[in-house]
């Protein structure tokens, strides 16, 4: 993934909400994305799946974004921030993953015997498998959040995108979640962008953390590295932020 | 009773049900992705089209159907295009629709077509033709298809249009076809109970369907099911009471609402 001199501005806004990112992202590799709150993470993420209309060049599998960002989506899997429905809503949490896989399934194709044993293999990594037949809107916002993770994971994506993914979990399910994200990073070569506030939740073994301030990318490079940079203190001030407790045990 | 030759009746009934199984069907549509007040353009927009075309010597049914679809054309890209919310477009182009379709009938010369202008306010099932029966009978057939070819994919939209996309499905697309669909089963059910009541039949059977069920398979099966019987069973109601066929079907598909909120399993506990 290739990112040269990228802005996104909102509509009716003046002020991009980042500015000229350039970066590249190597495939196999955990990026945690941190930066305070209006750092700009959502939007880097937004971005890199052409959800955004930007400026510069957005490179993710191979493809230009701006001209195949559909072809992009198909295959990368993304879990959006706090994403959480009503409690009338009309549809079983075994449906809601599924839909991860309707792009790789194809048109005019229903899901096989093969894409709905994939969906409960997931569902049972995750623990929820006992979920799969319950409303979604009837789980709390932790199970809604580990459905969504499921949904992500069952594309089978050679990219994953999530975003704040463990602002709803509890401490054994983060494990659970950085787990498995790392066990696709390492078996199947996954790249992985984790965009998080809470630097606690960092997953432990990242190759790299993207450090955003307002709407720039003050620090890119290993996690030391970053943690130990002017552009932190910067971004955090000083002794004001908790640190991932991992971070002095690295090798 | 009012005593009818069983030949027009039959057709009544047969025209009913495809009518209101179909409006159903599209209701989960409108439903599930809040198009309640764009439904309510298209069918002012059709009622507009109709008056146009009793005003212009044109077939009123022709009429009803383009100007329907051309209000389901615009409104979709219109909503995006703008970024506002698809109710506050629809509340800028219902009153426009509404206005049209008062000055068309006012300029309407003479009282009898005046009197058939009208009669496309409350629906007149009676005057079902042929061809209606037809047409309903292909938008069903085009309805189903688009639901068993794209069902995964509509599911999706259903669920949330922003993570349908994001997932790397063209999700602006399904709404338009959706919005489509729903313009043009609004300007064929015209007959049926009218341009004031149509969009009752859209909204009240498919939302006593999502009363029944979580799970989408068994409300796209229900819902045809409640709008065809709410419409046939409106319908007989009518014949016996001897009330305006529309008023009573909407009567008899709000009631069945009401009864859906009150046994609704999902108000049930354990």
């Amino acid at each position: 993934m290739r990112l040269v001199g990228v802005s996104t501005t909102y509509e009716g806004e003046k002020r991009p909400a980042i500015r000229d990112i350039s970066l590249r992202v190597g495939s196999g590799e955990l990026v945690s994305i941190i930066g305070p709150n209006g750092a700009g993470k959502t939007t880097l993420l937004e971005t890199i799946l052409g959800l955004l209309p930007s400026e510069g060049l957005v490179e993710v599998l191979g493809l230009d974004v701006k001209k195949r960002g559909r072809e992009v989506r198909s295959r990368a899997g993304y879990v959006p921030q706090d994403f959480m429905v009503g409690a009338e809503t009309p549809f079983l949490a075994r449906d809601v993953v599924m839909m991860g896989r309707t792009a790789r399934i194809g048109l005019f194709r229903l899901p096989s015997r093969e894409d709905w044993a994939i969906v409960e293999a997931v569902m049972a990594e995750l623990g929820i498998l006992d979920l799969a037949d319950r409303p979604i809107g009837k789980l709390s916002g932790g199970q809604q959040q580990k459905v969504m993770i499921a949904r992500a994971l069952a594309k089978e994506p050679e990219l994953l995108l999530l975003d704040e993914p463990f602002s709803n979990l509890d401490a054994s399910s983060r494990g659970l979640v950085c787990d498995i994200i790392s066990g696709l990073r390492d078996e199947l070569g996954t790249t992985i962008l984790v965009v998080t506030h809470d630097l606690t939740a960092m997953p432990e073994d990242c190759d790299r953390v993207a450090l955003l301030n307002g709407g720039l990318l003050t620090a890119y490079g290993e996690p030391d590295d970053v943690f130990s940079s002017e552009a932190f203190l910067v971004a955090y001030g000083p002794m004001r932020v908790k640190k991932p407790c991992w971070l002095s045990r690295r090798p | 009773m009012l005593a009818l030759p069983p030949a027009l009746i039959l057709k009544a009934l047969i025209g009913g049900a495809l009518a209101g199984g179909l409006c159903s069907l599209l209701g989960v549509f409108a439903v599930r992705l809040r198009m309640s007040s764009m439904g309510f353009c298209m069918s002012h927009a059709a009622f507009a089209g109709a008056a146009l075309g009793l005003l212009l010597s044109l077939d009123p049914l022709a009429m009803a159907m383009t100007c329907s679809l051309l209000t389901a054309a615009i409104l979709g890209p219109l909503a995006d295009k703008a970024k506002l919310p698809a109710d506050v477009v629809a509340g800028i182009v219902f009153p426009i629709t509404m206005a049209l379709a008062f000055i068309f009938l006012a300029l309407l010369p003479g009282p009898v077509i005046g009197l058939t202008a009208l009669s496309l306010l409350w629906g007149s099932i009676l005057t079902l033709t042929t061809l209606d029966i037809v047409c309903l009978t292909l938008l069903t057939a085009l309805t189903v298809a688009f639901i068993c070819l794209f069902w995964k994919e509509v599911l999706a939209v259903l669920f949330d249009p922003r993570m349908a996309e994001a997932d790397g499905i063209n999700a602006k697309g399904y709404v338009y076809a959706m919005l489509f669909l729903l313009g043009a089963v609004v300007a064929l059910s015209l007959k049926l109970v009218g341009g004031l009541l149509v969009y009752a039949l859209v909204m009240n059977s498919a939302s006593t369907a999502l009363q029944a069920s979580y799970d989408m398979k068994k409300v796209f099966l229900l819902s045809p099911l409640v709008g065809s019987s709410a419409c046939v069973a409106g319908f007989l109601l009518s014949l016996w009471l001897d009330l305006p066929v529309g008023s009573s079907i909407v009567l008899v598909s709000s009631l069945m609402f009401a009864f859906s909120i009150i046994f609704s399993p999902k108000r049930r506990r354990g």
